[in-house]
């Protein structure tokens, strides 16, 4: 069947089987930037925002987001950018396959949590698994992150 | 999984229909897909039902099918209502981004052993409504099922309570090894126990044991917790034996009630 | 001044320190690929397969243990869109090993890429490929396979001399002897003796004797095992593929295909993780020989259960440690006896078992007498390979948990047990002779050895009081610390080697080309930094490509710690040799000697000041303006190390214990560790953080576990949980001033040496919380409810 996305502002009229993942269907598309790293809903590798919401594009069928504003990584790439420059002055940008799912997370937390304590950012980020960086780096890189966008 | 042909019905009716006369298989929260390997042939998709709410009523509160655990666990109204024990309940599992995907209504339907949710709605007291307005007690549904097939429409719990959730994983965002919830009511207390690995049940004789008043004594609380155990079955998985299960099932308990009784 | 004709010479410690003046090398450089991987940029072999690949699928064996009788791949064929189906008649017979090892591997070649025989559950039984993935998992499924059902071994301590025979086949071979005796299901075996150990344990007035039982772990590198083929436009095979060892795979791909190694290219994209995971041949296979059959480009991502199935494991094992001592603590002798599983195919069997022992005993160097032995079984279970540690963590599990039983019995500080006995700078064992990766070893005296600074700053970040090392905090619940120490290695000496070319190119900047492969480390931007450092320019000056057997020298691979140590020496050697030759091609443009040339970074000047020439003018001079002095300046230098200067690490961790459940949390684990100089300490310590929690996974957490038919049950991370965010409170890390003369700038490794402490750690932690040791990993809360429990009845007793 023929479904609709809005990917990160752009329409796309995508080809896809009823039973079809958003995740195969992002990728097959183009969007190499939403990873597959453990089909079973647990590591966060897939993460996308789905009008605006985080979600784990590995366990939403692409025909139920026909019509809706799907955002990767790319969409908001000024922003990860930024984030991006305090993960790699930390050095936890590791191997890089947990980023992309991982830096839209961030982001989205950002938006939803005011001042957010370290064990309030543990948890929000808990359905992004790393297995490089023993996840230290990461949250002292979102500490300083937050305090100089919140500034 | 594989999925034939898709529809994305309109109004409840419509839903019904396709599942019961075209027996088409419901999809709402779609965490499960993933993992199955089985060939559906008619999808119906829930999303467009109307079904995410949690909204309050005189004297309860209904939640819609659709609802997603985030949308319990950021609710202002069932925190004022019920303390933290929405967010205590779900927080454990995976992360935002599966807590935005699954639903109450996939997780009653599916009545999994593994769940924490299902024990919190039992303790409290829930009952689920089936399209059309066929309501049940939640723990018994989850005992003993119900015809299908069916349409969950909605959960309806009481106006408040007063709960608390204890749980044993091995690491946080792993499978439950076993999970309890107790409530009182404001005039009983009740006690689930889920994760047995098999799915919650009611401890009645504990119940029991706890009486009417808000106050138990000490002596009541560790009677009450001891007979759960007994009178609960537990099995053996990957994750624990029985064994295990059994012996932390009544410390678990026990510092849920004191939680609740202060 | 450094003399460019000398090799690198030592150095004493505190002239080092005064001389320490880096510019690039020792700062917090920033990942160079950082913002690519964090946009997700295209980079990993599944982003990169080419449109029109064939997708290839895996028919695995359903059992344990079986001899295929028959194949039927008609059904398959006859699917539209099935391009072939092949089983083990379509490959050549020839054994090989999987293991990434240099070539004679220490790995006995008992497998073939495709085998009559299956030996696990998993095993690769035929290769299926279809113009799509559904269409290729239809058909992998249609495949109709018959199969002579075997009695399995699932029990490593039953495998020995079991009358089962895992491996029968009469053309698999050692390569060299490592005690392989396949007819006793022994994959390989050692033992050595130092000294009378028996005699110093019965004269030794305290004895103490612990076994522990370390479990398979599975790496879980986010990335999963991932590779496409094509045939280039000469007619060669090219294959990209997550990989930590492209020549070890070009080389025994070569052989598993009867092909010349001239006529294979393997080419490493960015990986998502290795671990150790990828030290191996693994998927490379399948999809050369769907290209090498169909001439089309062939793809191949395994699924999440695949990676937990049918790659490779840590070996589990059994270690037994007896320690004989003085009274006030001073080790007489140290016996260590271990059985390791290395599952259906020894890849990495002896090597990882001797480095149980070999990068574990020395650190106890003063003992009279030392013994290691042990066997290394076949099971029909996935097969080990490498993994973080390689063996040193089992091994010093054992070791520290002894060490510790030994604290307790003499009623001595643990941290002052370490302290009398363990190695410092200027000694020696002779382990280190006797013991390698492959019989034997290499002597070497240790020139940075920072164990007592570690222990001591440890014990300041965790607040250790030997008189309060368990305390009340709730009813029912304990806080306690315990602490291990640990060593490792730097490289293989003289077994691994590193090549790096550095060449010089218009605009003033060089390339940096080396083989040595980057699994998300940051291995790149180290070695940049180490070329910068060498040649006196900003690191944005070197540009790295890495690890494609065409276009780059020479490495064995990222494995065994090795690439700071001798891929970077082998960046300082090229750089140097290149700026030798700078200086002497400016100085025959300045006609002067090149003695009186300096380099400041961005120009070059005659001594007096009198001429003077920009590194980027230069550039264009030599390639388009000085006529026949034309040329390219480049510079290609290898390094294999003489030594393997250990990384040490103190591991200290702080738990609370829930005495009614038995759930142990990690409240705070400190490592301290001695790396030598870290070229970058950021990425050091996110190595040794990241280690460190895969260890407590180890501990506490992963578990891999079957069937009793050898169906893995622990096949996805639904069931195999890896720590997540809030697992643990807090990890502290901390780098102690150090520098290795050997090494380059002062550097040793830092990439496993995190993994080796917490489990033994956390054991005698849990240990001090309770009065038991618990010895059979990973100590879940049911393990230990059930230790506290047998304590109670004890006590009653």
């Amino acid at each position: 069947m023929t479904i609709t996305l809005y990917i990160n502002g752009n329409e796309k009229i995508l080809d896809c089987q009823p039973g079809d993942m958003l995740t195969e269907v992002l990728r097959k598309a183009g969007y190499v930037e939403v990873k597959k790293g453990c089909d079973t809903a647990n590591c966060g590798a897939c993460t996308v925002l789905i009008e605006d919401k985080p979600i784990l594009s590995c366990s939403y069928l692409a025909v139920r987001a026909d019509g809706k504003r799907i955002t990767t990584i790319q969409g908001v790439a000024e922003e990860a950018k930024e984030f991006a420059r305090f993960l790699t002055a930390e050095g936890a940008d590791q191997c890089g396959f947990c980023a992309p799912g991982f830096a839209l997370t961030v982001l989205s937390m950002k938006r939803e949590l005011r001042n957010p304590s370290e064990a309030e950012i543990r948890h929000y980020l808990s359905g992004n698994l790393c297995r490089c960086s023993g996840y230290e780096g990461q949250i002292r890189a979102i500490k300083k992150y937050l305090e100089a966008v919140h500034d | 999984m594989e999925i034939r042909e898709y529809a994305r019905p309109k109004s409840m009716d419509q839903a019904m229909h396709l599942i019961c006369e075209e027996h088409g298989t419901a999809i709402g929260g779609s965490a499960w897909l993933r993992t199955s390997t089985k060939t559906v042939m008619l999808g119906v998709d829930l999303c467009d039902l109307g079904l995410e709410y949690i909204r309050e009523f005189q004297d309860h509160i209904e939640i819609g099918a659709m609802t997603t655990y985030r949308e319990l666990e950021t609710s202002p109204l069932l925190d004022s209502r019920f303390g933290k024990i929405f967010r205590t309940t779900v927080s454990h599992i995976v992360g935002v981004q599966l807590r935005n995907i699954i639903t109450v209504g996939g997780t009653v339907a599916g009545r999994y052993g593994f769940s924490d949710l299902n024990t919190t709605l039992c303790a409290i007291g829930a009952r689920v409504v089936f399209y059309p307005n066929v309501e049940k007690d939640l723990s018994s549904f989850i005992e003993k099922g119900y015809a299908s097939p069916f349409l969950i429409e909605k959960i309806i719990l009481p106006s408040s309570a007063r709960a608390a959730y204890q749980q044993m994983r091995i690491s946080e965002s792993d499978f439950p090894i076993i999970n309890t919830a107790v409530a009182w009511t404001g005039t009983v207390w009740r006690i689930a126990v889920g994760s047995r690995p098999a799915a919650t049940r009611i401890c009645r004789n504990a119940m029991k044991i706890l009486g009417d008043s808000a106050n138990p004594s000490d002596e009541q609380i560790e009677a009450a917790a001891a007979e759960t155990s007994k009178e609960t079955q537990f099995g053996s998985d990957i994750r624990a034996s029985a064994n295990y299960r059994q012996k932390i099932l009544p410390v678990l308990v026990k510092r849920a009630l004191l939680e609740v009784r202060g | 001044m450094i003399d460019n004709n000398d090799p690198i010479k030592p150095m004493d410690s505190e002239t080092l320190k005064a001389t320490q003046k880096f510019n690039v090398v020792a700062h917090d450089i920033a990942k160079i690929d950082g913002e690519g991987l964090v946009l997700g940029r295209p980079a990993f072999a599944d982003d990169l397969a080419p449109a029109n690949a064939l997708y290839v699928k895996l028919v695995r064996s359903p059992h344990a243990f079986a001899r295929i009788t028959s194949i039927d791949p008609s059904e398959a064929l006859a699917l539209p869109g099935v391009a072939c189906v092949l089983t083990w008649k379509d490959c050549p017979r020839v054994p090989i090993t999987r293991a990434g090892q240099g070539n004679p591997e220490p790995s006995p070649h008992d497998r073939f890429i495709l085998d009559e025989y299956v030996r696990y559950v998993g095993d690769e039984v035929a290769v299926v490929a279809a113009e799509d993935e559904v269409t290729a998992e239809k058909a992998a499924m249609l495949v109709k396979v018959q199969y002579e059902v075997l009695q399995p071994i699932l029990d490593f301590e039953k495998a020995l001399d079991n009358p089962i025979i895992i491996h029968p086949e009469p053309e698999i071979h050692e390569m060299f002897p490592i005690g392989f005796e396949p007819k006793r299901n022994i994959a390989a075996a050692y033992n050595m003796e130092i000294g009378n150990v028996e005699q110093e344990l019965a004269n030794s007035p305290v004895y103490v004797e612990t076994t522990v039982h370390t479990q398979a772990q599975q790496h879980v590198a986010l990335e999963s095992h991932t590779a496409f083929s094509y045939i280039d436009i000469h007619g060669r095979l090219v294959i990209v593929t997550s990989t930590q060892n492209p020549w070890h795979t070009r080389r025994l791909l070569a052989l598993a295909l009867q092909m010349p190694i001239r006529q294979i290219r393997i080419i490493k994209p960015r990986i998502g993780g290795g671990f150790g995971g990828k030290q191996h041949i693994h998927i490379e296979p399948y999809v050369a020989m769907v290209t090498m059959k169909t001439g089309r480009s062939a793809r191949l991502a395994l699924t999440r259960r695949e990676v937990f199935e049918a790659t490779f494991t840590r070996h589990e094992m059994r270690v037994k440690v007896r320690l004989g001592a003085n009274s006030d603590g001073k080790l007489n002798a140290i016996d260590m006896q271990v059985l390791s599983n290395t599952g259906a195919y020894g890849e990495h069997a002896l090597t990882v078992f001797m480095v149980a022992g070999s990068k574990t005993l020395p650190l106890y160097n003063k003992v009279n007498a030392v013994r290691f032995g042990g066997h290394v079984v076949y099971t029909n279970k996935v097969s080990a390979g490498a993994f973080r540690g390689y063996g040193a963590i089992q091994g010093l599990t054992g070791l520290e948990s002894a060490m510790d039983e030994l604290a307790h019995k003499i009623g001595i500080d643990p941290l002052e047990l370490r302290r009398k006995n363990m190695i410092h700078e200027g000694e020696t064992s002779d382990v280190f002779r006797i013991m390698g990766e492959g019989t034997e070893g290499v002597a070497m005296t240790i020139e940075s050895c920072k164990l007592e600074e570690c222990i001591a700053r440890g014990k300041e970040l965790i607040g250790w009081d030997p008189n309060r090392l368990v305390w009340d905090v709730a009813p029912g619940k304990v806080r306690a610390m315990g602490m291990a120490i640990a060593m490792q290695g730097s490289g293989l000496p003289l077994i691994d080697m590193g090549s790096a070319r550095i060449e010089f190119q218009d605009g003033g900047f060089f390339k940096l080309h080396i083989g040595a492969t980057d699994l998300g480390t940051g291995s790149d931007t180290i070695l940049a930094q180490i070329a910068a450092e060498e040649l006196g320019v900003d690191v944005e000056n070197i540009i790295v490509y890495s690890s494609d057997t065409d276009n780059t020298p020479f490495d064995v691979g990222a494995y065994a710690s090795s690439t700071t140590y001798v891929s970077g020496s082998a960046v300082i050697k090229a750089a140097r040799s290149l700026k030798k030759k700078l200086i002497e091609a400016v100085a025959q443009k300045f006609e002067v000697d090149p003695a009186f040339v300096l380099f400041d970074n961005k120009t070059f000047k005659t001594l007096n000041g009198g001429k003077s020439l920009s590194l980027y003018d230069f550039s264009f001079d030599t390639l388009y303006h000085d006529g026949e002095r034309m040329k390219t300046l480049e510079a290609t230098e290898s390094f294999t190390g003489a030594k393997s200067p250990p990384p040490y690490l103190a591991g200290f961790v702080e738990i609370e214990l829930d005495k009614e459940t038995g759930k142990v949390e990690v409240v705070h684990y400190v490592s301290v560790a001695d790396v030598g100089t870290p070229i970058n300490p950021r990425l050091a310590t996110i190595q040794i953080e990241g280690a460190a929690l895969q260890g407590i996974g180890l501990a506490l957490y992963e578990d891999v576990r079957y069937s009793e038919r050898g169906h893995m049950l622990s096949h996805n991370l639904l069931t195999y949980a890896i720590p997540s965010r809030e697992d643990i409170g807090k990890i502290t890390v901390e780098l102690v001033d150090s520098y290795e003369p050997s090494g380059p700038f002062g550097a040793k490794s830092a990439g496993e040496i995190g993994i080796d402490a917490p489990p033994a750690a956390i054991g005698n932690a849990i240990r001090n919380a309770i009065g038991v040791r618990l010895t059979e990993y990973p100590f879940t809360p049911e393990r230990v409810l059930m230790a506290i429990d047998r304590a109670k009845a004890e006590g009653a007793n």
